[in-house]
Protein backbone atom coordinates (compact mmCIF):
# COMPACT_ATOMS: atom_id res chain seq x y z
CA UNK A 1 0.00 0.00 0.00
CA UNK A 2 1.36 3.24 -0.75
CA UNK A 3 2.35 4.81 2.29
CA UNK A 4 4.96 8.17 2.79
CA UNK A 5 8.42 6.71 2.30
CA UNK A 6 10.73 9.65 3.62
CA UNK A 7 14.25 9.96 2.79
CA UNK A 8 16.56 7.89 5.00
CA UNK A 9 19.77 8.31 4.84
CA UNK A 10 22.09 5.48 4.46
CA UNK A 11 25.24 4.74 2.15
CA UNK A 12 23.51 3.22 -0.55
CA UNK A 13 21.77 6.17 -0.69
CA UNK A 14 23.35 9.13 0.53
CA UNK A 15 21.47 12.00 1.05
CA UNK A 16 23.66 14.74 -0.88
CA UNK A 17 24.01 13.26 -4.32
CA UNK A 18 20.58 12.48 -4.51
CA UNK A 19 17.90 15.08 -3.70
CA UNK A 20 14.79 13.94 -1.19
CA UNK A 21 12.05 12.61 -2.81
CA UNK A 22 8.49 12.32 -1.26
CA UNK A 23 6.34 9.47 -2.60
CA UNK A 24 2.57 10.81 -2.26
CA UNK A 25 -0.31 7.74 -2.17
CA UNK A 26 -1.70 7.33 -5.36
CA UNK A 27 -5.44 4.99 -5.25
CA UNK A 28 -4.82 3.28 -8.40
CA UNK A 29 -8.03 1.19 -7.79
CA UNK A 30 -10.90 2.34 -9.72
CA UNK A 31 -13.68 2.56 -7.34
CA UNK A 32 -16.96 2.24 -8.62
CA UNK A 33 -18.61 5.69 -7.71
CA UNK A 34 -22.72 5.92 -8.21
CA UNK A 35 -23.62 7.66 -10.96
CA UNK A 36 -26.81 10.10 -10.44
CA UNK A 37 -29.45 8.27 -13.16
CA UNK A 38 -32.06 9.87 -11.08
CA UNK A 39 -31.60 13.45 -11.84
CA UNK A 40 -34.00 14.40 -15.07
CA UNK A 41 -31.99 16.22 -17.39
CA UNK A 42 -34.09 19.10 -19.21
CA UNK A 43 -33.49 20.17 -22.45
CA UNK A 44 -32.34 23.66 -21.33
CA UNK A 45 -29.54 21.68 -18.93
CA UNK A 46 -28.55 19.48 -21.25
CA UNK A 47 -27.95 22.16 -23.78
CA UNK A 48 -26.12 24.22 -21.21
CA UNK A 49 -24.08 21.75 -20.13
CA UNK A 50 -22.78 20.85 -23.93
CA UNK A 51 -22.16 23.91 -24.65
CA UNK A 52 -19.94 24.47 -22.08
CA UNK A 53 -18.09 21.98 -22.95
CA UNK A 54 -17.98 22.39 -26.86
CA UNK A 55 -15.32 25.06 -28.46
CA UNK A 56 -16.62 28.22 -29.52
CA UNK A 57 -15.92 29.11 -33.22
CA UNK A 58 -16.99 31.73 -35.25
CA UNK A 59 -20.51 30.55 -37.20
CA UNK A 60 -19.33 30.05 -40.88
CA UNK A 61 -22.61 30.40 -43.59
CA UNK A 62 -23.27 27.32 -44.67
CA UNK A 63 -24.15 28.24 -48.58
CA UNK A 64 -25.33 25.47 -50.26
CA UNK A 65 -25.29 26.57 -53.93
CA UNK A 66 -28.11 24.04 -56.34
CA UNK A 67 -28.50 23.68 -59.82
CA UNK A 68 -31.63 23.32 -61.34
CA UNK A 69 -31.28 21.15 -64.08
CA UNK A 70 -34.72 19.66 -64.77
CA UNK A 71 -38.37 21.42 -64.18
CA UNK A 72 -40.69 20.07 -61.78
CA UNK A 73 -43.12 19.08 -63.94
CA UNK A 74 -44.67 19.35 -67.19
CA UNK A 75 -45.92 22.83 -68.22
CA UNK A 76 -49.02 22.80 -70.16
CA UNK A 77 -49.61 19.33 -70.46
CA UNK A 78 -50.20 17.72 -74.65
CA UNK A 79 -54.29 16.95 -74.39
CA UNK A 80 -53.96 13.60 -76.59
CA UNK A 81 -57.20 13.71 -78.88
CA UNK A 82 -59.94 11.07 -77.83
CA UNK A 83 -59.18 8.07 -80.04
CA UNK A 84 -55.88 8.63 -81.26
CA UNK A 85 -55.61 5.74 -83.66
CA UNK A 86 -58.97 6.31 -85.36
CA UNK A 87 -59.64 8.78 -87.13
CA UNK A 88 -63.04 10.92 -85.57
CA UNK A 89 -62.86 14.57 -86.71
CA UNK A 90 -66.45 14.65 -88.41
CA UNK A 91 -68.00 14.13 -84.57
CA UNK A 92 -68.47 16.77 -82.37
CA UNK A 93 -66.06 15.76 -80.28
CA UNK A 94 -63.22 15.39 -83.27
CA UNK A 95 -63.88 19.01 -83.77
CA UNK A 96 -63.59 20.52 -80.24
CA UNK A 97 -60.19 18.23 -80.26
CA UNK A 98 -59.37 20.07 -83.81
CA UNK A 99 -59.64 23.57 -82.16
CA UNK A 100 -57.68 23.01 -79.46
CA UNK A 101 -55.22 21.51 -81.70
CA UNK A 102 -54.82 24.39 -83.85
CA UNK A 103 -54.65 26.28 -80.47
CA UNK A 104 -52.12 23.96 -79.25
CA UNK A 105 -49.87 24.60 -82.46
CA UNK A 106 -49.77 28.05 -82.60
CA UNK A 107 -47.88 28.17 -78.91
CA UNK A 108 -46.11 25.25 -80.32
CA UNK A 109 -44.52 27.44 -83.15
CA UNK A 110 -43.90 30.01 -81.09
CA UNK A 111 -41.92 27.59 -78.38
CA UNK A 112 -40.65 25.75 -81.50
CA UNK A 113 -39.09 29.06 -82.49
CA UNK A 114 -37.53 30.24 -78.96
CA UNK A 115 -35.79 26.42 -79.06
CA UNK A 116 -34.34 26.98 -82.22
CA UNK A 117 -32.40 30.30 -81.17
CA UNK A 118 -30.89 28.45 -78.76
CA UNK A 119 -30.38 25.32 -80.63
CA UNK A 120 -29.86 25.71 -84.47
CA UNK A 121 -29.38 22.03 -84.70
CA UNK A 122 -33.18 21.55 -83.93
CA UNK A 123 -35.46 20.57 -86.60
CA UNK A 124 -39.18 18.32 -85.91
CA UNK A 125 -37.86 15.97 -88.69
CA UNK A 126 -34.74 14.35 -87.39
CA UNK A 127 -35.47 14.72 -83.43
CA UNK A 128 -38.32 11.96 -83.60
CA UNK A 129 -35.86 9.28 -83.85
CA UNK A 130 -33.22 10.53 -81.56
CA UNK A 131 -35.72 10.86 -79.17
CA UNK A 132 -36.92 7.20 -79.70
CA UNK A 133 -33.00 6.08 -79.63
CA UNK A 134 -32.97 7.78 -76.06
CA UNK A 135 -36.09 6.40 -75.40
CA UNK A 136 -34.24 2.93 -75.95
CA UNK A 137 -31.09 3.75 -74.68
CA UNK A 138 -32.76 4.59 -71.64
CA UNK A 139 -35.02 1.80 -70.70
CA UNK A 140 -32.27 -0.52 -71.53
CA UNK A 141 -30.23 1.25 -68.88
CA UNK A 142 -32.96 1.01 -66.66
CA UNK A 143 -32.99 -2.94 -66.94
CA UNK A 144 -29.30 -3.14 -66.76
CA UNK A 145 -29.09 -0.77 -63.93
CA UNK A 146 -26.65 1.54 -65.34
CA UNK A 147 -27.21 4.31 -62.85
CA UNK A 148 -24.46 6.43 -64.97
CA UNK A 149 -25.96 6.16 -68.42
CA UNK A 150 -29.68 6.73 -67.22
CA UNK A 151 -28.97 9.83 -65.23
CA UNK A 152 -27.50 11.47 -68.47
CA UNK A 153 -30.30 10.48 -70.80
CA UNK A 154 -33.57 10.71 -68.28
CA UNK A 155 -33.99 14.13 -66.02
CA UNK A 156 -33.83 13.81 -62.19
CA UNK A 157 -37.59 13.74 -61.94
CA UNK A 158 -38.04 11.23 -64.27
CA UNK A 159 -35.38 8.90 -62.80
CA UNK A 160 -36.93 9.13 -59.72
CA UNK A 161 -39.85 7.76 -60.87
CA UNK A 162 -38.67 5.09 -63.66
CA UNK A 163 -36.64 3.76 -59.93
CA UNK A 164 -38.97 4.02 -57.35
CA UNK A 165 -39.71 0.55 -55.78
CA UNK A 166 -36.80 -1.61 -58.41
CA UNK A 167 -34.02 -2.01 -55.88
CA UNK A 168 -34.34 -5.35 -55.99
CA UNK A 169 -36.27 -6.73 -58.71
CA UNK A 170 -35.18 -7.52 -62.20
CA UNK A 171 -37.03 -6.12 -64.86
CA UNK A 172 -35.95 -7.26 -68.46
CA UNK A 173 -37.34 -4.75 -71.17
CA UNK A 174 -37.21 -5.22 -75.15
CA UNK A 175 -38.23 -3.25 -77.83
CA UNK A 176 -39.65 -5.07 -80.58
CA UNK A 177 -40.15 -2.39 -83.16
CA UNK A 178 -42.00 0.59 -83.68
CA UNK A 179 -45.70 0.54 -85.49
CA UNK A 180 -45.49 4.30 -87.02
CA UNK A 181 -42.76 6.34 -87.24
CA UNK A 182 -42.78 8.78 -83.99
CA UNK A 183 -43.93 12.60 -84.44
CA UNK A 184 -43.30 16.15 -82.58
CA UNK A 185 -46.70 16.71 -81.36
CA UNK A 186 -45.95 19.68 -78.65
CA UNK A 187 -43.60 21.95 -78.29
CA UNK A 188 -43.15 24.45 -74.91
CA UNK A 189 -40.82 26.51 -73.56
CA UNK A 190 -40.68 27.47 -69.93
CA UNK A 191 -38.22 29.52 -67.46
CA UNK A 192 -37.72 28.39 -63.97
CA UNK A 193 -36.42 31.59 -61.16
CA UNK A 194 -35.29 33.66 -63.82
CA UNK A 195 -37.01 34.97 -67.09
CA UNK A 196 -34.24 33.78 -68.92
CA UNK A 197 -33.46 30.56 -67.60
CA UNK A 198 -35.31 28.50 -70.34
CA UNK A 199 -36.24 25.23 -70.50
CA UNK A 200 -37.68 23.60 -73.56
CA UNK A 201 -40.26 20.21 -73.51
CA UNK A 202 -40.82 19.00 -76.62
CA UNK A 203 -43.51 16.22 -76.58
CA UNK A 204 -43.29 13.40 -79.25
CA UNK A 205 -46.04 10.48 -80.03
CA UNK A 206 -44.52 6.99 -80.30
CA UNK A 207 -46.83 3.84 -81.12
CA UNK A 208 -44.49 0.95 -80.32
CA UNK A 209 -44.15 -2.50 -79.57
CA UNK A 210 -42.69 -3.65 -76.71
CA UNK A 211 -42.43 -6.77 -74.21
CA UNK A 212 -41.91 -6.08 -70.35
CA UNK A 213 -41.63 -8.45 -67.58
CA UNK A 214 -40.73 -8.09 -63.85
CA UNK A 215 -39.52 -10.32 -61.31
CA UNK A 216 -39.10 -9.77 -57.80
CA UNK A 217 -36.77 -10.55 -55.24
CA UNK A 218 -36.79 -14.29 -55.68
CA UNK A 219 -37.20 -14.48 -59.20
CA UNK A 220 -40.68 -14.98 -59.50
CA UNK A 221 -42.73 -13.09 -62.22
CA UNK A 222 -44.78 -9.99 -60.63
CA UNK A 223 -45.69 -8.51 -64.20
CA UNK A 224 -45.96 -8.92 -67.66
CA UNK A 225 -44.43 -11.78 -69.36
CA UNK A 226 -41.37 -12.12 -72.08
CA UNK A 227 -42.60 -13.17 -74.78
CA UNK A 228 -45.87 -11.03 -74.27
CA UNK A 229 -45.44 -8.00 -76.95
CA UNK A 230 -48.05 -4.95 -76.26
CA UNK A 231 -48.79 -2.42 -78.31
CA UNK A 232 -48.17 0.67 -76.86
CA UNK A 233 -49.11 4.55 -77.81
CA UNK A 234 -47.17 6.76 -75.59
CA UNK A 235 -46.41 10.53 -75.85
CA UNK A 236 -42.75 11.30 -74.19
CA UNK A 237 -41.65 14.15 -73.27
CA UNK A 238 -38.40 15.44 -73.46
CA UNK A 239 -36.84 18.12 -71.82
CA UNK A 240 -33.36 20.50 -72.38
CA UNK A 241 -31.99 23.30 -70.36
CA UNK A 242 -31.91 25.59 -73.24
CA UNK A 243 -29.78 28.35 -72.05
CA UNK A 244 -26.92 25.63 -70.80
CA UNK A 245 -24.50 24.97 -73.65
CA UNK A 246 -23.84 21.62 -72.67
CA UNK A 247 -27.49 20.50 -72.28
CA UNK A 248 -28.52 17.72 -73.50
CA UNK A 249 -32.36 16.34 -74.71
CA UNK A 250 -33.48 13.96 -71.90
CA UNK A 251 -36.73 12.24 -71.27
CA UNK A 252 -38.81 14.01 -68.36
CA UNK A 253 -42.32 11.82 -68.26
CA UNK A 254 -44.78 10.14 -70.00
CA UNK A 255 -48.35 11.71 -70.74
CA UNK A 256 -50.97 9.29 -69.79
CA UNK A 257 -54.50 10.15 -71.72
CA UNK A 258 -57.66 10.01 -70.00
CA UNK A 259 -59.05 7.35 -71.96
CA UNK A 260 -56.12 5.21 -72.01
CA UNK A 261 -56.86 1.60 -71.82
CA UNK A 262 -56.39 0.21 -68.19
CA UNK A 263 -53.27 -1.73 -67.52
CA UNK A 264 -53.12 -5.25 -66.52
CA UNK A 265 -53.88 -6.38 -63.12
CA UNK A 266 -50.23 -7.63 -61.38
CA UNK A 267 -50.23 -11.54 -60.55
CA UNK A 268 -51.18 -11.68 -57.05
CA UNK A 269 -54.29 -10.93 -54.78
CA UNK A 270 -54.18 -7.50 -52.94
CA UNK A 271 -56.42 -7.26 -49.34
CA UNK A 272 -58.10 -4.03 -48.79
CA UNK A 273 -58.55 -3.90 -45.15
CA UNK A 274 -62.40 -3.54 -44.40
CA UNK A 275 -63.88 -1.46 -41.83
CA UNK A 276 -62.33 -1.23 -38.03
CA UNK A 277 -65.43 -2.60 -36.20
CA UNK A 278 -66.73 -2.22 -32.62
CA UNK A 279 -67.42 -5.10 -30.40
CA UNK A 280 -70.98 -4.46 -30.94
CA UNK A 281 -70.91 -3.88 -34.26
CA UNK A 282 -71.56 -6.44 -37.05
CA UNK A 283 -70.32 -6.18 -40.67
CA UNK A 284 -73.77 -5.79 -42.72
CA UNK A 285 -74.59 -2.54 -40.87
CA UNK A 286 -72.03 -0.69 -42.04
CA UNK A 287 -72.08 1.09 -45.01
CA UNK A 288 -69.98 -1.02 -47.12
CA UNK A 289 -67.44 1.61 -49.44
CA UNK A 290 -64.19 -0.40 -50.53
CA UNK A 291 -61.29 2.19 -50.25
CA UNK A 292 -58.76 3.37 -53.15
CA UNK A 293 -56.06 1.05 -53.34
CA UNK A 294 -53.24 3.56 -52.38
CA UNK A 295 -49.62 2.39 -54.22
CA UNK A 296 -47.15 0.86 -51.34
CA UNK A 297 -43.71 1.18 -51.50
CA UNK B 1 -32.11 9.02 -27.72
CA UNK B 2 -31.40 9.98 -31.38
CA UNK B 3 -28.55 12.54 -31.41
CA UNK B 4 -28.78 15.59 -34.00
CA UNK B 5 -26.55 17.64 -35.07
CA UNK B 6 -28.62 21.49 -35.91
CA UNK B 7 -26.48 23.73 -38.60
CA UNK B 8 -27.22 27.08 -38.69
CA UNK B 9 -29.02 26.72 -41.95
CA UNK B 10 -30.35 23.33 -40.68
CA UNK B 11 -29.93 21.85 -44.45
CA UNK B 12 -27.84 18.95 -42.64
CA UNK B 13 -29.03 16.33 -40.69
CA UNK B 14 -27.51 13.81 -39.02
CA UNK B 15 -28.46 10.83 -36.69
CA UNK B 16 -26.64 7.55 -35.07
CA UNK B 17 -29.92 5.63 -34.66
CA UNK B 18 -29.85 3.73 -37.99
CA UNK B 19 -26.58 3.45 -39.28
CA UNK B 20 -24.93 0.12 -37.75
CA UNK B 21 -26.44 -2.65 -40.33
CA UNK B 22 -26.14 -6.11 -39.00
CA UNK B 23 -25.55 -9.08 -41.09
CA UNK B 24 -29.47 -10.31 -40.61
CA UNK B 25 -31.01 -6.97 -42.02
CA UNK B 26 -28.37 -7.34 -45.11
CA UNK B 27 -29.88 -10.72 -45.59
CA UNK B 28 -32.75 -9.01 -46.82
CA UNK B 29 -31.19 -7.54 -49.49
CA UNK B 30 -30.41 -10.68 -51.57
CA UNK B 31 -31.65 -10.60 -54.87
CA UNK B 32 -32.03 -14.01 -57.10
CA UNK B 33 -31.74 -14.40 -60.83
CA UNK B 34 -35.39 -14.54 -62.60
CA UNK B 35 -36.62 -18.12 -62.80
CA UNK B 36 -37.16 -19.68 -65.76
CA UNK B 37 -40.99 -20.97 -66.67
CA UNK B 38 -40.53 -24.87 -65.61
CA UNK B 39 -38.33 -24.73 -62.32
CA UNK B 40 -41.07 -24.54 -58.74
CA UNK B 41 -41.69 -21.57 -57.71
CA UNK B 42 -39.33 -20.36 -55.39
CA UNK B 43 -40.53 -19.52 -51.69
CA UNK B 44 -40.30 -16.16 -49.87
CA UNK B 45 -37.65 -15.32 -47.16
CA UNK B 46 -37.74 -12.87 -45.08
CA UNK B 47 -35.60 -11.84 -42.48
CA UNK B 48 -36.34 -9.25 -39.82
CA UNK B 49 -34.75 -8.90 -36.29
CA UNK B 50 -34.97 -6.45 -33.68
CA UNK B 51 -31.79 -5.40 -31.22
CA UNK B 52 -31.50 -4.34 -27.56
CA UNK B 53 -34.51 -5.47 -26.45
CA UNK B 54 -34.20 -5.34 -22.10
CA UNK B 55 -34.78 -9.36 -21.62
CA UNK B 56 -32.65 -11.78 -20.94
CA UNK B 57 -31.20 -13.84 -23.44
CA UNK B 58 -32.22 -17.04 -21.84
CA UNK B 59 -35.34 -16.25 -20.98
CA UNK B 60 -36.35 -14.84 -24.66
CA UNK B 61 -34.85 -18.37 -26.06
CA UNK B 62 -37.43 -20.53 -24.48
CA UNK B 63 -40.32 -18.26 -26.18
CA UNK B 64 -37.95 -18.19 -29.52
CA UNK B 65 -38.24 -22.17 -29.72
CA UNK B 66 -41.74 -22.67 -28.82
CA UNK B 67 -42.45 -20.73 -32.26
CA UNK B 68 -39.95 -22.17 -34.13
CA UNK B 69 -41.67 -24.01 -36.81
CA UNK B 70 -45.35 -22.77 -36.13
CA UNK B 71 -47.64 -21.27 -38.87
CA UNK B 72 -47.35 -17.56 -38.04
CA UNK B 73 -50.98 -17.66 -37.03
CA UNK B 74 -50.35 -20.00 -34.61
CA UNK B 75 -47.00 -18.21 -33.31
CA UNK B 76 -49.53 -15.46 -32.44
CA UNK B 77 -51.82 -16.95 -31.09
CA UNK B 78 -49.68 -18.80 -28.53
CA UNK B 79 -47.34 -15.32 -28.26
CA UNK B 80 -50.98 -13.77 -26.64
CA UNK B 81 -51.85 -15.53 -24.49
CA UNK B 82 -47.68 -16.19 -23.06
CA UNK B 83 -47.34 -14.59 -19.46
CA UNK B 84 -44.10 -13.45 -20.40
CA UNK B 85 -42.60 -9.56 -20.98
CA UNK B 86 -40.69 -11.47 -23.94
CA UNK B 87 -44.02 -12.49 -25.49
CA UNK B 88 -45.03 -9.41 -26.36
CA UNK B 89 -42.16 -7.85 -28.05
CA UNK B 90 -41.68 -11.09 -30.24
CA UNK B 91 -45.62 -10.20 -31.38
CA UNK B 92 -44.52 -6.95 -32.68
CA UNK B 93 -41.51 -8.12 -34.28
CA UNK B 94 -43.87 -10.70 -36.07
CA UNK B 95 -46.76 -8.64 -36.76
CA UNK B 96 -43.91 -6.01 -38.71
CA UNK B 97 -41.96 -8.81 -40.46
CA UNK B 98 -45.87 -9.85 -41.95
CA UNK B 99 -46.25 -6.14 -43.03
CA UNK B 100 -42.76 -6.02 -44.45
CA UNK B 101 -43.58 -9.05 -46.37
CA UNK B 102 -47.13 -8.33 -47.77
CA UNK B 103 -45.60 -4.68 -48.43
CA UNK B 104 -42.22 -5.14 -50.26
CA UNK B 105 -41.34 -8.61 -50.61
CA UNK B 106 -44.00 -9.32 -52.86
CA UNK B 107 -45.78 -12.21 -50.84
CA UNK B 108 -49.63 -12.93 -51.73
CA UNK B 109 -51.40 -14.35 -48.66
CA UNK B 110 -50.04 -13.10 -44.90
CA UNK B 111 -51.36 -16.55 -43.61
CA UNK B 112 -49.49 -18.45 -45.44
CA UNK B 113 -45.89 -18.13 -43.79
CA UNK B 114 -44.42 -20.13 -41.24
CA UNK B 115 -41.48 -19.53 -38.88
CA UNK B 116 -38.09 -20.86 -40.45
CA UNK B 117 -35.79 -20.01 -37.83
CA UNK B 118 -35.98 -17.93 -34.22
CA UNK B 119 -32.93 -16.73 -32.50
CA UNK B 120 -32.18 -14.73 -29.93
CA UNK B 121 -28.33 -13.23 -29.36
CA UNK B 122 -26.83 -11.38 -26.62
CA UNK B 123 -26.86 -7.67 -26.77
CA UNK B 124 -25.04 -4.78 -24.90
CA UNK B 125 -24.92 -5.50 -20.96
CA UNK B 126 -24.21 -2.48 -18.45
CA UNK B 127 -24.20 -2.52 -14.51
CA UNK B 128 -25.74 -0.89 -12.19
CA UNK B 129 -25.86 -0.59 -8.51
CA UNK B 130 -28.63 -1.95 -6.81
CA UNK B 131 -28.23 -0.82 -3.35
CA UNK B 132 -29.10 -2.84 -0.45
CA UNK B 133 -29.67 -2.24 3.79
CA UNK B 134 -26.84 -1.23 5.83
CA UNK B 135 -24.93 0.49 2.98
CA UNK B 136 -24.52 -2.45 1.07
CA UNK B 137 -24.42 -2.41 -2.53
CA UNK B 138 -24.27 -5.42 -5.30
CA UNK B 139 -23.70 -4.31 -8.85
CA UNK B 140 -26.56 -5.35 -10.87
CA UNK B 141 -25.95 -6.62 -14.76
CA UNK B 142 -28.71 -5.33 -17.12
CA UNK B 143 -29.08 -7.75 -19.62
CA UNK B 144 -30.46 -7.19 -22.88
CA UNK B 145 -31.00 -9.60 -26.39
CA UNK B 146 -31.47 -9.54 -29.49
CA UNK B 147 -34.46 -11.48 -31.69
CA UNK B 148 -33.85 -12.33 -34.81
CA UNK B 149 -36.38 -14.45 -37.20
CA UNK B 150 -36.75 -15.79 -40.48
CA UNK B 151 -40.16 -16.50 -42.38
CA UNK B 152 -40.65 -18.46 -45.23
CA UNK B 153 -43.89 -18.50 -47.62
CA UNK B 154 -45.75 -21.69 -47.30
CA UNK B 155 -47.08 -24.01 -44.88
CA UNK B 156 -45.04 -25.01 -42.25
CA UNK B 157 -43.12 -28.09 -42.54
CA UNK B 158 -44.35 -31.50 -40.99
CA UNK B 159 -42.83 -32.29 -37.49
CA UNK B 160 -40.67 -35.19 -38.23
CA UNK B 161 -41.59 -38.91 -36.42
CA UNK B 162 -39.63 -39.64 -33.64
CA UNK B 163 -37.25 -42.71 -34.28
CA UNK B 164 -38.61 -45.77 -33.76
CA UNK B 165 -36.23 -48.69 -32.19
CA UNK B 166 -36.75 -50.33 -35.60
CA UNK B 167 -34.91 -47.63 -37.51
CA UNK B 168 -32.08 -47.43 -34.59
CA UNK B 169 -31.23 -51.36 -34.92
CA UNK B 170 -31.79 -50.70 -39.28
CA UNK B 171 -29.02 -47.94 -38.77
CA UNK B 172 -26.91 -50.22 -36.61
CA UNK B 173 -27.30 -53.19 -39.28
CA UNK B 174 -25.89 -50.66 -42.05
CA UNK B 175 -23.25 -49.52 -39.92
CA UNK B 176 -21.61 -52.82 -39.02
CA UNK B 177 -22.49 -53.44 -42.82
CA UNK B 178 -20.63 -50.37 -44.14
CA UNK B 179 -17.16 -51.74 -42.81
CA UNK B 180 -14.34 -52.91 -44.93
CA UNK B 181 -11.96 -55.36 -44.28
CA UNK B 182 -8.02 -53.79 -45.22
CA UNK B 183 -6.04 -56.08 -47.01
CA UNK B 184 -8.12 -58.55 -48.01
CA UNK B 185 -8.12 -60.18 -51.04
Amino acid sequence: MGRGEESVESILRPARAAPTCLVVPMRTKRRFSVPNWNAEESIKGREKRLRASMMVSPEEHMERTFYLACTADIFDPYVPPEGDARLTSLSKDGLKQKMEKLRQTAASRLALRKVKNHDPNFSTKTFPEKAQEIFTEAHNSLANFNKQKLHSLVTERCYSEMVRGNRYKTIRWSFIESLEPPRVVHVRCHSMVNEDNLYGQVTVRMHTRQTLAIYDRFGRLMYGGEQVPKDVLEYVVFERHLVNVYGTWRMHGKIVPAWAPPKDPIIKTVMIPGPVLKPSQEYEEIKRETPEPVQMQ
Amino acid sequence: LTSGRVFPLSCIHTSASLEKFGKWEKKNRIVYPPQLPGEPRRPAEIYHCRREIKYSKDKMWYLAKLIKGMSIDQALAQLEFSDKKGAKVIKEVLLEAQEMAVRKHNVEFKSNLHIAESLTGRGHYTKQIRYHGKGMFGIMKLSRCHYFVKLVEGPPPPPEPPKTGFDQAKEYVQQLRNRTITHSL
